[in-house]
């Protein structure tokens, strides 16, 4: 079963053009949406969550139309908003058995087991009787995967889970999510590169709500492969290298600025190979360089 | 003030004005009081409201109706108000900023004090809006120019300033207070509700005169204060005075404006500025600051979850449903803030409940229906707080907590979440009501009461109240829903509720476009809800119809996601108009017609449904078409024998009888104009002699039978007819409670009348002018011979014989006036024959209902009391009155005139007692479940019955001509024989108190007095003047020529007069016994309580007492006095005084009474201004006071006496 998401757009009312003609085909597994803040990835995703309507553009998932049928994706859907909160005086599970109701866990006995089965999973159990107000974020985020995993979700849209946790908690929460991607569709909206190389097997870029690369993280590395050259220069000598080439990315090294440029071949003797990583392709697709053929997956190739 | 503070300030004032709402809360307040002014200046033909007693002399512009329209208005105001500053510093809590504004370098005072001034500020603007709509209005070309003076900038600034700016400052201050504080918005309302209980507090501790002052003190909005400070103003004044910043006002603006600033320093200086443990934070802040928790790194396991099935049927939907709906309801409850709003509404109730139908500041007893009528009543207004209040909470529950993206994603259909907050508030609402039911038993329990009547308890607060509030509910949701924005949702909920309740005075009066109303709901004891109950049911169904309607509209445009734009939001709507949805929209559909289609074949088919318009407009085709027959001459009734039947169960009555009459003119009458009221159905209607109907107006219920042979002077006929009065089906307003199931009681004024009667003309100026009229006299002058040639009561009868026999169903007793001479029984229905041994006035009346009977004797009279089983309360004291007022009237103004006295009691659609020949009709509501306990407690059935029996000597006996002064002659006299009769069994303390309450009534009375203010002696029939004045110029005469003589004048009068045929007697004759009786040196006096307006304004200054040699008190009091006499719109002028005033000195009281023992008590020629008088007492002196009993009329009563203090050196 794959999404299929066709020429999709989304105006706002104050013009602002959030999705711009967007197509992509998800099949199963971690598909990671990665791009920079205001993107367009949060509309994407409330918009596959049901949430949101669009302008234009069909979203199927197998062979139900997401935007007509809400009813029907909401029964096989879990989601994990960009930004949620809890009612502050009920426990974890409390609240989470409520939400198992609703995901229409009718019976009891069922429910618990589940509910267990969750808290456990997302390491809560020992906090389980805890009032959700005094969370922390990592454990907030946990248990926000918890009620999205109720109910055996065939489709899982997780957005910016990463943003704001610190490092062992984002580990922790990645390997949970590494688990759903063998038998759902999981897609993960993150402006982290990190989070999509370490988890998915497929991405997607965007940006001002048009994609501009989806595709195999290791090939789409494997593709840059031998086109990327860093140098590293004086702040003042940017200006002068940007006219000359095309810079994907600059970031401060010890005091001075280290420069990565896109080209075909190595631009001259001053610049070195570099051993390209997705932050090179996000960069580079960002920077609208890459036009490489062959990389741009096409609907019919992205069908694996 | 430095630069922080100022350009916080200008930061905070930016913020609002780039709001849209702070326009739109303008522009609502500006339409507000716009359409206020258009609407009392009579812009609507259809409209007829009145606002602070606009109209009459009153115009519309006055400064005292304006200050009355801006308290009103800024009371409202006040959910901005919390909204806004509410909303201040709450605001950056809610968006997790606070800790960017506590990091700056920014003083505590310019953020907390800057924030405020600014929200303030913005607040007063808004609040502009109202002078300015108010000065907008008057403008408007189509204005009864009529109504308003001359325009004044300042009548329209002072109220703003005085009233409006305190209310913003004050809860201003509170709101931002309490958000700052504890950092949540809910504590607001809690306050909100907490000020309204104040409010109402006052105003419930305010309507009774001794504690009046406390309650303006205590009314935290000051409305209360400017009531009381307002309460006496004469239209007069009205128009010209400003509400002075003084007294009560300005007491109760300083203590209020301290207490605000007491709430803005205890939150300056509690105020954290730093971040506080446990707060609730924001999802940002709390992300950025989560700490590792030591759980997290466990090694990832496999993850493996059991498989669970999972049911999306209905049974499924169901298991939602009552999830949701369980933890909605949880989340109301489960919290302190519904306790505190909960816990302070019900003491509210329960001290509510202590001023249980307090007259004369005497309680009744706390019978369930009068203990849920204040409960119920009361606590409505909270109920429509909190399910407006907890309907926003409910429906942004989510998206307050931002869980609402995770709940509208989950799989269940959209009516689940709307339905189960429907049912949430709706349990909540079951809940209070529960509460209202404890309370109101354990009120009763309290007050000594435990006849608990449970089942009436549920029949209304889970019956009749709980529907209305149920209706209400889906309606607020739908607001809510619709509006999607919390604060304006609130604000719209609030402006439909004073919609409705002017809708009525706009012209919309039909039961079937007023959201949830029925035809009314009265109970009574007697008849419970009687005939309430079968349109309640049928009006009901059909709202319910309406409400099934909402609810689908609510559920389609239930915001689910994120799109909250109308476009998106009308178009999903579209899509979720699914056919499940279609068809209950049908069902609604179906409902709204067949129960709709069916109260309107009540209302308006079976019945006739008119607006006070079409009433009006029939009044007035009456005078014109009739007009023309005013006074010609026709015959009048001699005798009168009818047969009345009484069908209880169908609130039905035919009457068939017979009318003697005979021409008194000294002209042939050709014509007989007959009146019968249009709601009566005339069956038959013939004369003994040859006539044809030649008009028959059934419409205006105007007839005119053409006479073959004149009916010449001397003769006599007879008229013939049978009338039935069918109640069918039900009308918009339940109006006939005259037959009802259990205590039918109407009058005369349903049989048929000859001639025209100008009393159905309409009376009010304004609205004649409406209709092109001229204005009317209300009563012709005084000696108006011509008009005197009827009594006030009747107009085509002198004296008459009287006899009936009256019918009704087996269980009810049936009473006529007469004695009974025969009873008995046919097939199911009993019968009573009354007849009359004397002639009596053209007025009676017919009753029915399941009585018990207590039977006593005064000499040889037989006194009856007709009571409710239950009510027995009084009986005792009734018979007492009885008794005692017979000993009196006879003994000092003559003999009674019939046989026996019965008393009837009838359910309290009415509240009043009113006297027929030897029969008193009393109304449930005023005495028989009145509570005399206490010393003090003014016994007012005792009252209220010898004051009813006096009208068997002055009205029965003695009438007045239909003229100016007449009602003087009864009840003016009445009140005074009750007066005497209850002094007797009281004591003079007792009347001190009862007169404090006449004095009291009379001011009010001619603060609203919409025509003119008439002396007593040509009294038009006003009852603030012939009750409360007239009881007040009574006992002062009393007690400057005595009682003896008084009664002495009284009884030569009636001797005189009594039983009199026309031209009847007027106010000018009596008034003639009461001068000869008067002595010359007090003629003056005479003239001043009766010819005049006169109004005293006596003032003891200062009191010293020295010592003497002989071991006594000197006592040297100073006094300050004046005197006015008013005119008839209360335009005052100033006489010379030089009048006999009690001059009175005493003791320490011992109880807790106001004044002690009299030390010395006499009358002192008191002349204008200040003076001083010195007198000698035995004891220690401890107050003295010029006319310290107030028997003068004295607007400033409460500064007549002073302390006595030690001597100075005079």
């Amino acid at each position: 079963m794959n999404l299929t998401i066709n020429n999709l757009s989304k105006r706002y009312a104050n013009g602002v053009r959030a999705l711009n003609d967007v197509s992509l085909t998800i099949p199963l597994g971690m598909f990671g949406l990665l791009g920079p803040n205001g993107a367009g990835k949060s509309t994407l995703m409330r918009t596959l969550a049901t949430l949101q309507e669009a302008d234009e553009g069909s979203v199927f998932l197998g062979d139900t139309n997401v935007l007509a049928e809400k009813d029907e994706v909401r029964r096989t859907l879990g989601y994990l908003p960009q930004e949620f909160g809890v009612y502050p005086k009920v426990s974890a599970e409390d609240l989470l058995d409520h939400f198992a109701v609703l995901k229409g866990i009718t019976k009891k006995k069922e429910r618990r087991e589940i509910v267990r089965a969750l808290l456990e999973q997302t390491n809560l159990y020992d906090v389980r009787k805890k009032k959700l107000g005094g969370f922390s974020g990592g454990m907030r985020q946990r248990f926000g995967i918890a009620v999205a995993l109720l109910g055996n979700p065939k489709l899982i849209i997780v957005d910016e889970p990463t943003a704001g946790l610190d490092p062992a908690e984002r580990v922790r929460f990645l390997n949970l999510l590494s688990e759903l991607g063998e038998n759902s569709i999981v897609i993960l909206s993150t402006h982290i590169v990190e989070d999509v190389s370490e988890l998915c097997s497929r991405m997607a870029i965007i940006n001002r709500g048009e994609i501009l690369l989806a595709a195999e993280p290791l090939a789409a590395i494997a593709d840059l492969r031998g086109r990327i050259w860093k140098k590293i220069i004086d702040r003042d000598e940017l200006p002068a290298l940007e006219e000359a080439h095309t810079v994907i990315s600059t970031k401060l090294l010890a005091g001075r600025t280290l420069i990565h440029v896109y080209s075909e071949s190595r631009p001259d003797a001053s610049f070195e190979p570099v051993d390209t990583s997705l932050e090179d392709v996000y960069f580079t697709a960002m920077a609208g360089a890459h036009a490489a053929p062959g990389v741009v997956v096409t609907e019919a190739e992205a069908v694996p | 003030m430095n630069a922080n503070f100022l350009e916080t300030v200008r930061f905070e004032i930016r913020y609002y004005l780039r709001r849209i709402s702070t326009y739109v809360y303008f522009g609502i307040f500006f339409a507000l009081s716009f359409l206020l002014v258009c609407a009392i200046g009579g812009a609507f033909d259809s409209v007829s409201l009145a606002i602070g007693g606009s109209g009459g002399n009153v115009h519309v512009n006055s400064p005292y109706v304006i200050t009355m329209i801006t308290g009103v208005l800024s009371l409202f105001g006040v959910l901005v108000t919390a909204a806004l500053l509410g909303n201040a510093i709450f605001r950056d809590f809610e968006a997790g900023i606070h800790p960017l504004f506590f990091t700056s370098p920014i003083s505590r005072f310019s953020y907390l004090g800057g924030r405020f001034a600014g929200a303030l500020i913005v607040d007063l603007i808004i609040f502009t809006s109202i002078p300015l709509g108010l000065m907008a209005a008057t403008v408007v070309p189509i204005l009864d120019a009529e109504r308003f003076g001359p325009f004044r900038l300042l009548a329209y600034v002072q109220p703003y300033l005085l009233v409006a700016v305190p209310i913003i400052v004050f809860t201003g201050a509170i709101f931002f207070g309490l958000a700052a504080l504890t950092r949540q918005m809910l504590p607001n309302y809690v306050g909100g509700v907490l000020m309204l209980i104040g409010y109402m507090l006052a105003g419930n501790l305010a309507s009774d005169i001794e504690n009046e002052q406390l309650a303006a003190i205590l009314d935290p909005f000051g409305l209360n204060a400017i009531s009381l400070a307002t309460k006496y103003w004469t239209p007069v004044e009205k128009n010209m005075q400003m509400v002075a910043l003084d007294g009560v006002v300005l007491w109760n603006r300083l203590l209020w404006m301290a207490v605000a600033l007491a709430i803005f320093g205890i939150v300056y200086s509690r105020f954290k500025f730093s971040h506080v443990a446990g707060e609730r934070k924001s999802t940002k802040a709390r992300a950025a600051e989560a700490g590792p928790p030591a759980a997290a790194y466990a090694a990832p396991r496999r993850l493996t979850l059991p498989l669970v099935s999972r049911q999306f049927d209905r049974s499924g939907h169901l298991a939602q449903f009552s999830s949701l709906t369980w933890r909605s309801f949880r989340g109301i409850v489960a919290n302190r803030y519904f306790f505190a709003i909960v816990g302070a509404g019900l003491l509210f109730l329960i001290f509510s409940a202590g001023q249980v139908g307090k007259l004369y500041g005497t309680t009744t007893w706390p019978v369930t229906y009068a203990v849920l009528e204040v409960l119920g009543g009361t606590f409505a207004l909270f109920m429509l707080i909190i399910i407006t209040f907890y309907a926003g909470e409910l429906i942004w529950r989510e998206r307050d907590v931002r869980l609402s993206q995770v709940q509208d994603a989950m799989p269940m259909p959209t009516w689940v979440p709307f339905l189960a907050k429907l049912a949430a508030l709706s349990m909540v609402v079951v809940i209070l009501q529960g509460a209202i039911l404890i309370a109101g038993v354990m009120t009763q329990a309290v007050k000594g009461y435990f006849n608990f009547e449970i089942g009436l308890y549920i029949k209304t607060l889970f019956g009749l109240q709980l529907v209305d509030y149920l209706l209400l509910c889906v309606l607020v949701m739908l607001i809510h829903v619709l509006v999607n924005n919390k604060y304006m949702a609130h604000l719209i909920v609030v402006l439909y509720f004073i919609f409705t309740a002017f809708m009525g005075q706009l012209g919309l009066e039909h039961g079937l476009y007023q959201f949830g109303s029925d035809a009314g709901r009265t109970y009574s004891d007697m008849n419970g809800y009687g005939p309430f109950l079968v349109p309640f049911f049928w009006f009901k169904a059909y709202w319910a119809g309406w409400a099934l309607m909402l609810a689908v509209f609510t559920n389609l445009f239930w915001v689910r996601g994120e799109e909250t734009g109308m476009n998106w939001r009308v178009r999903l709507a579209r899509l979720r108009l699914t056919r499940p949805a279609l068809s209950i929209a049908g069902l609604a559909m179906l409902m709204i017609l067949g129960f709709g289609g069916f109260v309107f074949y009540n209302t308006n088919v079976l019945n006739e449904f008119r607006t006070g318009q079409d009433m009006e407009q029939a009044s007035v085709e009456y005078e014109r078409t009739y007009e023309r027959f005013e006074g010609i001459p026709q015959p009048r009734i001699t005798g009168v024998n009818l047969r009345v039947e009484i069908y209880p169960e169908e609130r039905d009555v035919t009457a068939s009888g017979v009318y003697r009459v005979l021409n008194k003119t000294d002209v042939p009458i050709d014509s007989v104009h007959i009146r019968i009221p249009s709601q009566v159905e005339i069956r038959d209607l013939s004369l003994s002699r040859p006539s044809r109907m030649v008009l028959d107006d059934e419409e205006h219920g105007y007839h005119i039978f053409a006479l073959q042979e004149p009916l010449m002077p001397g003769d006599s006929m007879s008229m013939t007819f049978q009338l039935a009065y069918i109640t069918e089906g039900f009308p918009n307003r339940v109006s006939r409670t005259s037959v009802v199931e259990n205590g039918t009681f109407f009058n005369s004024s349903l049989m048929p009348s000859f001639g025209y009667d100008p009393n159905l003309e309409l009376s009010d100026d304004e609205t004649r002018r409406k209709y092109g009229l001229e204005p009317k006299p209300r009563m012709a002058e005084v000696d108006d011979l011509e008009a005197r040639q009827n009594t006030y009561i009747s107009q085509d009868a002198d004296w008459i014989e009287f006899e009936a026999t009256v019918g009704t169903s087996a269980d009810q007793i049936a009473i006529a006036p007469g004695y009974l001479t025969r009873e008995w029984r046919e097939g199911d229905r009993r019968y009573f024959h009354y007849e009359m041994d004397s002639p009596i006035l053209n007025f009676y009346s017919f009753l029915s209902a399941d009585y018990a009977v207590r039977r006593d004797q005064w000499n040889d009279v037989a006194i009856e009391i007709f009571y409710h089983p239950g009510h027995e309360y009084n009986l005792d004291r009734m018979i007492d009155a009885v008794k005692k007022s017979l000993d009196y009237y006879t003994e000092n103004f003559g003999p009674y005139q019939h046989r026996q006295v019965r008393i009837l009691e009838f359910p309290r659609y009415a509240s009043f007692a009113q006297s027929f020949p030897n029969t008193i009709p009393y109304s449930e509501a005023i005495g028989f479940i009145a509570r005399v306990e206490g010393e003090d407690d003014i016994d007012y059935p005792f009252y209220v019955t010898a004051h009813e029996v006096a009208h068997q000597w002055w009205a029965h006996q003695v009438i007045g001509g239909n003229v100016q002064g007449s009602t003087l002659l009864s009840e003016t006299l009445s009140q005074y024989s009750a007066l005497m009769v209850m002094e007797e069994e009281y004591g003079p303390e007792h009347m001190k108190r009862f007169l404090k309450y006449e004095l009291d009534r009379y001011l009010t009375g001619r603060a609203f007095e919409r025509k003119r203010e008439m002396p007593l002696l040509k009294v038009e029939n006003q009852g603030y003047i012939h009750y409360s004045k007239g009881s007040l110029v009574m006992y002062a005469l009393k007690d400057y020529i005595g009682e003896d003589n008084l009664n002495a004048a009284l009884r030569a009068y009636l001797e005189d007069v009594k039983f009199q045929e026309p031209p009847y007697t007027n106010s000018l004759e009596l008034y003639g016994y009461l001068k000869a009786a008067t002595p010359d040196s007090l003629q003056s006096m005479l003239a001043d309580l009766f010819e005049h307006i006169t109004l005293w304004d006596n003032r003891a200054v200062s009191a010293t007492a020295q010592p003497t040699a002989d071991g006594r008190y000197s006592v040297t009091l100073t006094i300050q006095a004046a005197k006015v006499r008013a005119d008839s719109i209360g335009t005052e002028t100033e006489v010379p005084m030089n009048d006999p005033i009690d001059i009175g000195v005493f003791a320490a009281p011992e109880d807790g009474s106001d004044l002690g023992e009299p030390l010395y008590l006499q009358k002192h020629r008191i002349t204008s201004g200040e003076q001083q008088i010195t007198v000698i007492v035995d004891e220690q002196p401890a107050k003295a006071g010029i006319d310290p009993y107030h028997k003068l009329i004295d607007r400033h009563s409460d500064d007549n006496v002073v302390e006595v203090g030690a001597g100075g050196g005079e």
